[in-house]
């Protein structure tokens, strides 16, 4: 038998970059590491990497101002390491041990990161020899924390498209047929003045001026008041997104706002409008004690519905705890148990029933108001997802950027809080996995309809991981205000940019577009699977799955069809003297490539 | 494949025809072939019907509703979709319909009406009209059918009481009478008894069956004795089993009395690297031994070339029968809710509760100890032998989720069939006391082969593209174990299935005369059916879903036949040539004893052994054998970078080069899956938002199909002669059965065999077959290579590989195999659909 030797790769982040721009790094140590362009070698060490699948391991560690790079050095051992973890990942580095502790690797770091894995590097205990490493890591991993700039504005990448033009406010409303004689387009917020988390452009009722808005805007947290995000082409219904309105413990009123609401009930004519509290009741009720609360039977003609979606805090928690039994070791003995008791598929599994909740009002011809407490989290993921089960346009490689790009990067979506990109404060209570929680409800629909999505897994890996490593600008910062203050269009690289110059990795070969059809996925748990893909990515054993047996399968059958159409192309050339009738029946197939779009697809199953 | 001889099809044609046209003229709704729709069987009464119903379609059907006629006979529950396509008189009688349920599956009838729900049983009245009726059925789908508000409530009444009347879950003898109500009237019977069998499948019945086994596995030191022809030694062995060539019968017969039930070490199956797969029943303590008794374990043990003999005990890790029942009625009760008062476990205590049944370990600790067997096995040159108490149980899934694991034979769909055939069926797996199906013995009831089908589909899951039947399949074996019609699963070894047939005499002698006259398996008696076996798909499937029961185009690794065990040939690293010659080790919890009492017998003396045999109990191959099992755990760690890593470019065909490399699938918890498309195909509360999915197939079947069409087409192009292979001569098309039954004329040889070429008239045939657009054969001159070596050409590409040597002649044994792997490919629906 082969000796067991195996590699394994744990980073899932570059497959773009292959060819190596080696300038003048030949005689460096680890020399042959394919940096970024504007990516700089900080430092580098002898060190022992305490990995918990392989035990120590032996090897080099370089730390750029971008990544901590690991390389095993021993020839004899049997699993060969490489690590290549973004700075941006890590949440916290910590000294562990001291020069005088005993017992074997106990003086080294301790690595928690971001996604889903800690990493334990040992040294010597000789002259201090982690205090370099130590310091340069605690910079490097949080500039901002450090005045330095985060590396997304050091960057040197180049590429064919701007990735900050795939989303157009005015033309993606265009698309969805707006303006029309119900709903117009305003830019009174062009200078954040009515709201300075909300975008630019806003689309709100025909019949609400300026003033109105601003009155309502008086009475919603944050001034996030009510606008639309989509509307249903055939019949009118829309979802409006908003914040809290601002009861107060004493139940305030606000006629403009329950005129503005009416207004968007009137839009399409129907008897109610419903209002999706997606906070659970008590939860609502206790905001009322800091100002919030929620619409009550003043609001005539309306409808109210919590949705149970328990607030970031506990989301934050539940993953800690998930993480807690698939990292290192993926707990055995119990593991369902293990894993209901996290709860995490749970909280999914409501944010996906009350996203279902959403569509299937509009679909049935009712608008529908969508808001939490402020209208950036939660809310995010209702209306993005119902607007995903609604508009198969999302559910294109480019319509999902432009779905991320519409309700979560414009509409204001904490990305700084939530991840705290650059900033040492590992224990900030404003952080919370929300957006990866939304690509996890995502992965679930792309599990339940295999058909449906143009994307694939790989799509939603990247996203999540540059989510991270702030490569890219496309999620620093937490509003669009902010973008523009800090000229994130101008100086950083989206991450659309990299996605769209390779975007053949990121196709689902098995994608049949559809349009017009709504997607309702099983929210149940008996239907709900862990993403063993992205949280358990990390140990050795799950990579082998990473490619689906059935997408396996279906390249194999692209190599078997490719092989014949050649083995017949051959056949014909050989013998097209004798027989032209041969020739011409298969033109239309004679093709033979290796990579398969599902245009070319289809042009192949037209003959049948 | 199976089809009723010409003869009897013009019998059962006339005499019924005239008979259901008087009736069916004068009104009475029954003994006919075709009453209002539903195509009965002879025989078959229509008790009630319900016209305007509508049926709730699983996901895997397309979700949302079918608007329909539903019936009830006494034999089952049918549902005649609105227009559906009427079937022509003269097709083969199939017993259910894709919409109907066999009475005897049925286990609770519910009805819902005006906010309630109820569980009808046959001495129940309802006060409310229902709604909807639901039956739940044994092999845990859910049915459910909507009543329309037109229809009088007397009418939906009836059929409700109609139906909890007859399906009579628990009453002795009811077994009988459905058998009897579905193969019991004349027609039927001689319809069963000139089926002829599935050539394609090893039955393991004759000794030439297990002959072609020893030779397809290049076991060439085994024989198969006769010993057991009259079940004296073993009533619960099969007639004939394989043992060493040395042991002579008169030494083997003294084996017998030290084995509980006589179930002495036998062999199985041969790894190509030269291991060979042995079962055994523990050892008899109580009773006399000599010296020779154990000089002939030994003999037995290892009577062949290897050295090393390791004895896997599976009583200590695996569940026991009983606890498998537990676990499957757990499971059960989780899935489909408490029916009587439609409480179901809360959606958030899901996972712990599926956890708490215990199913999941079971499935995993059997696939654990399979894939410790299939790494020893691989290790070469070692003899492993399976020792269970009774060896009636878990041996047979272990063994043969073992050989489903290395053998890439038992992944196809007739290789399975075999499979089961050689270690449940002729095994004497308790197949009728386990399924309980007399409702007499609950203690015995233990579902031990459905936790061997969802292992199966626990590999299927994880290694899709090495199979080539599918899940469909799968589940088509899971819900026939529930139908007690097949004499598979109506007998409890090869004794009690031959008494049967002897028994019952001969009163229609078949036909054909092809079938060994000694076991007659479906020969009949007025009071007792002939029972066919499982495999007999046409019986239940249409020809349609029966093609999705394999790939379409089955996945293609290099295979090479196994010949005569030779992949040893390379160099093996972990070929242990330092063991003593005749060393037994015992493995148990994953650690390797040499015990110093085994057999039992010897306890108290165990120096006799080493000393009369001159052989050093060494312990230093412990280590050899250790390293073996570690490769397995090491093995679950990826060979390649992550996949996912690298840029996702074309990847040509993966998987080990060796197709022996066994498939070791990944047993942490969040790699087990749960078998939703059996367990919660009924699951109501799935439905609550259910939208009609596509209705076109899966890309990957469409590109499979394509890649069908070119295959023929190639096939077509490359062939100078215009002979299409034997297995598109034979038409697949369910209007094709006049034609079947031309062909059936020539009943004496087996189908795959058929000469074709010169007889069948190959253009038009070949042309109906494949694309519309297909060119002329005769038109492409340039000849394959390699490719005329057999009539089957390169139809042969999945068992040999497409480079396989020109002059690597098939043997015709392999070539049957190859055609039935091939099978499936010309059975698709009709292509240009």
């Amino acid at each position: 038998m082969a000796s067991p030797v195996s590699v394994y790769n744990s980073n899932a982040l570059d497959p773009h970059i292959r060819s190596p721009p080696r300038e003048a790094l030949k005689m460096e140590f680890l020399a042959d590491v394919t940096l970024l362009p504007g990516e700089d070698r900080i430092t580098d060490k002898d060190i022992i990497y305490i990995c918990p699948f392989n035990g120590a391991v032996k090897g080099k560690v370089l730390i750029t101002n971008y990544r901590l790079y690991f390389r095993s050095s021993d020839a004899d051992v049997t699993v060969a390491v490489t690590l290549d973890v973004p700075l941006g990942a890590i949440s916290r580095v910590e000294k562990m041990g001291g020069a005088s502790s005993r017992g074997e690797n106990s003086y080294g770091l301790d690595i928690t990161c971001k996604d889903m894995r800690n990493l334990r590097f040992a040294l010597k205990q000789e002259g201090h020899s982690r205090r370099d490493i130590f310091e340069n890591l605690f910079r490097y991993a949080f500039p901002l924390s450090h005045n330095l700039p985060l590396f997304a504005y050091v960057t040197q990448e180049k590429y064919a498209e701007v990735g900050w033009s795939i989303y157009n406010p005015v033309e993606e409303f265009r698309r969805q047929g707006l303006p029309n004689k119900k709903w117009r387009i305003s830019f009174t917020n062009k200078s954040y003045e009515l709201c300075d988390t909300y975008p630019t452009v806003l689309a709100v009722p025909v019949r609400s001026t300026e003033d109105d808005l601003k009155r309502v805007a008086a009475f919603r947290s944050r001034g996030r008041i009510p606008v639309l995000s989509w509307i249903h082409r055939e019949n009118q219904a829309v979802i409006v997104r908003c914040s809290q309105p601002l009861v107060g413990m004493s139940g305030k009123r606000n006629k403009d706002d329950e005129r503005y609401l009416d207004l968007i009930r009137e839009a399409n004519d129907t008897p109610k409008l419903t209002i999706y509290d997606a906070r659970p009741n008590v939860n609502a009720v206790a905001n009322k004690a800091t100002g919030g609360g929620y619409e009550g039977d003043e609001y005539q003609n309306a409808e109210l519905v919590f949705l149970d979606i328990q607030n970031i805090h506990v989301m934050r928690e539940s993953l800690k705890k998930l993480k807690d039994i698939v990292y290192p070791n993926v707990e055995e003995s119990h593991w369902l148990s293990s894993l209901e008791s996290t709860h995490w598929l749970e909280h999914v599994k409501l944010v996906l029933s009350g996203a279902i909740q959403v569509a299937d009002k509009v679909c049935s011809g009712n608008s529908v108001v969508v808001h939490c407490s402020d209208g950036w989290d939660r809310t995010a993921q209702l209306t993005s997802l119902a607007m995903l089960m609604l508009d198969s346009h999302y559910r294109t490689l480019r319509g999902f950027q432009v779905l991320i790009e519409k309700e979560w990067i414009s509409f204001g979506h904490k990305f700084a809080s939530r991840i705290g990109h650059g900033d040492k404060n590992h224990a900030d209570q404003d952080r919370s996995p929300i957006f990866v929680q939304f690509i996890d409800c995502v992965w679930q629909m792309t599990k339940q309809f295999p058909t449906a999505f143009e994307f694939n897994e790989h799509l939603l890996l990247t996203i999540l991981d540059h989510l991270y490593s702030c490569r890219f600008g496309t999620f620093l910062y937490n509003c669009e205000s902010a973008r523009d203050a800090n000229e994130v269009r101008l100086k950083t690289v989206s991450l659309w940019a990299l996605v769209n110059s390779r975007m053949d990795i990121y196709l689902n070969p098995f994608y049949t577009p559809e349009s017009g059809r709504v997607l309702y996925p099983v929210a149940s748990m008996r239907h709900l699977e862990l993403w063993v893909s992205y949280y358990i990515r990390w140990n050795p054993r799950i990579q082998q799955q990473q490619q689906s047996p059935v997408e396996q399968r279906y390249r194999e059958l692209l190599a078997l069809r490719d092989e014949y159409l050649k083995k017949l192309e051959q056949l014909q050339l050989s013998d097209s003297s004798t027989s032209s009738d041969l020739a011409n029946s298969s033109t239309p197939n004679t093709t033979p490539s290796s990579t398969s779009t599902p245009s070319q697809y289809t042009h192949l199953q037209t003959p049948l | 494949m199976l089809t009723g001889s010409k003869t009897t099809f013009k019998v059962r044609q006339m005499l019924p025809d005239i008979k259901e046209r008087m009736l069916s003229q004068s009104g009475v709704n029954a003994r006919s072939r075709d009453v209002f729709g539903l195509r009965c069987l002879p025989g078959e009464c229509v008790l009630q019907r319900v016209v305007m119903v509508r049926k709730k379609l699983t996901a895997r059907e397309g979700r949302g509703w079918l608007s329909g006629t539903l019936f009830c006979t006494h034999f089952r529950v049918a549902f005649v979709p609105q227009d559906s396509p009427k079937v022509d008189d003269n097709a083969d009688p199939v017993l259910l319909g894709d919409h109907d349920v066999a009475l005897a599956s049925i286990e609770k009838v519910v009805v819902v009406g005006p906010n309630r729900t109820k569980l009808v049983t046959p001495n129940s009245s309802l006060k409310f009209t229902p709604e909807e009726l639901v039956l739940y059925c044994r092999d845990m789908r859910v049915i459910c059918f909507l009543f329309d508000r037109l229809t009088p409530d007397a009418q939906v009444l009836e059929i409700t009481y109609t139906i909890a009347k007859t399906y009579q879950p628990l009453r002795p003898g009811s077994v009988l009478s459905f058998q009897n109500a579905a193969l019991g009237s004349v027609e039927m019977k001689q319809f069963l008894s000139n089926r002829r069998r599935d050539a394609q499948v090893n039955w393991f019945e004759s000794a030439s069956d297990w002959e072609q086994e020893l030779e397809r596995c290049g076991a060439t030191s085994w024989r198969v004795s006769s010993v057991n022809d009259r079940f004296e030694m073993s009533t619960s062995l099969s007639r004939f089993i394989v043992v060493p060539q040395k042991v002579l019968d008169t030494e083997l017969k003294k084996s017998f009395a030290h084995f509980n039930e006589g179930r002495i070490p036998r062999w199985c199956w041969r790894h190509p690297r030269g291991s060979d797969l042995l079962r055994m029943a523990s050892f008899q303590n109580n009773i006399y031994h000599e010296k020779d008794d154990i000089r002939n374990l030994e003999m037995v043990l290892f009577g062949c070339r290897s050295s090393l003999c390791v004895v896997v005990e599976l009583g200590e890790e695996l569940p026991s029968p009983a606890d498998v029942q537990l676990a499957l009625g757990r499971l059960r009760a989780l899935c489909l809710g408490d029916i009587s008062t439609s409480v179901s476990v809360p959606d958030d205590k899901w996972l712990s509760t599926l956890e708490s049944t215990h199913w999941l370990d079971y499935i995993r600790a059997c696939l654990r100890k399979a894939s410790e067997v299939a790494c020893l096995l691989r290790g070469g040159h070692l003899t492993v032998a399976l020792q269970e108490a009774e060896d009636r149980d878990l041996g047979c899934l272990v063994s043969s989720l073992v050989q489903l694991m290395c053998d890439p034979l038992c992944r196809t769909r007739h290789g399975f069939q075999s499979l089961v055939q050689k270690e449940w069926v002729a095994a004497g797996h308790r197949f009728c006391s386990r399924g309980n199906y007399h409702r007499d013995n609950d203690k015995e009831e233990a579902p031990v082969f459905l936790l061997f089908l969802d292992c199966v589909w626990q590999l299927w899951f994880q290694f899709p593209s090495r199979f080539q039947l599918t899940d469909e399949f799968l589940l088509a074996v899971h819900d026939s174990v529930h139908l007690p019609l097949f004499s598979t699963f109506l007998a409890n070894c090869q004794r009690e299935r031959c008494k049967r047939s002897q028994n019952l005499g001969q009163s229609y002698t078949p036909v054909n005369g092809w079938r060994d006259a000694l076991h007659p398996d479906s020969s009949s008696d007025p009071a007792d059916p002939p029972l066919p076996p499982v495999w007999d798909w046409a019986l239940q499937y249409s020809r349609e879903r029966q093609a999705r029961f394999t790939q379409p185009v089955p996945p293609a690794p290099p295979l090479q036949p196994l010949l005569n065990g030779n992949l040893n040939t390379h160099p093996d690293s972990h070929r242990m040539n330092d063991t003593p010659p005749g060393s037994v080790f015992l493995l148990s919890r994953g650690t390797f004893t040499c015990p110093a009492n085994l057999p039992p017998w010897r306890s108290g003396s165990s120096g006799v052994y080493k000393k009369s045999h001159r052989r050093a109990l060494s312990s230093e191959s412990v280590p050899g054998l250790e390293r073996l099992l570690k490769a397995w755990s090491l093995s679950e760690f990826p060979q390649n970078p992550a996949p996912g890593s690298g840029p996702q470019g074309p990847q040509g065909p993966q998987g080990p080069t060796d197709a022996y490399e066994p498939l070791l699938p990944l047993l942490m918890g969040p790699c087990m899956g749960l078998w939703r498309g059996c367990y919660l195909r009924g699951a109501l509360h799935a439905q609550a938002f259910s939208h009609p999915v596509s209705s076109l197939a899966h890309p990957v079947e469409r590109l499979a199909r394509e890649v069908q069409q070119l295959q023929a087409r190639l096939a077509q192009a490359s062939s100078p002669e215009p002979s299409p292979p034997a297995v598109t001569a034979e038409p697949r098309r369910p209007d094709a059965n006049l034609n079947q039954n031309t062909n059936n004329g020539t009943f004496l040889f087996p189908a795959s065999r058929a000469p074709a070429p010169p007889t069948a008239p190959p253009r038009a045939g070949s042309k109906n077959h494949h694309a519309p657009w297909a060119p002329p054969p005769a038109a492409a001159p340039a000849p394959r290579p390699g490719n005329k070596d057999s009539p089957g050409g390169n139809k042969h590409t999945f068992l040999f590989g497409h480079s396989s040597a020109p002059e690597a002649r098939p043997d015709p044994r392999y070539y049957q195999l190859a055609g039935a792997a091939k099978l499936p490919k010309s059975s698709g629906p009709p292509l240009s659909s």
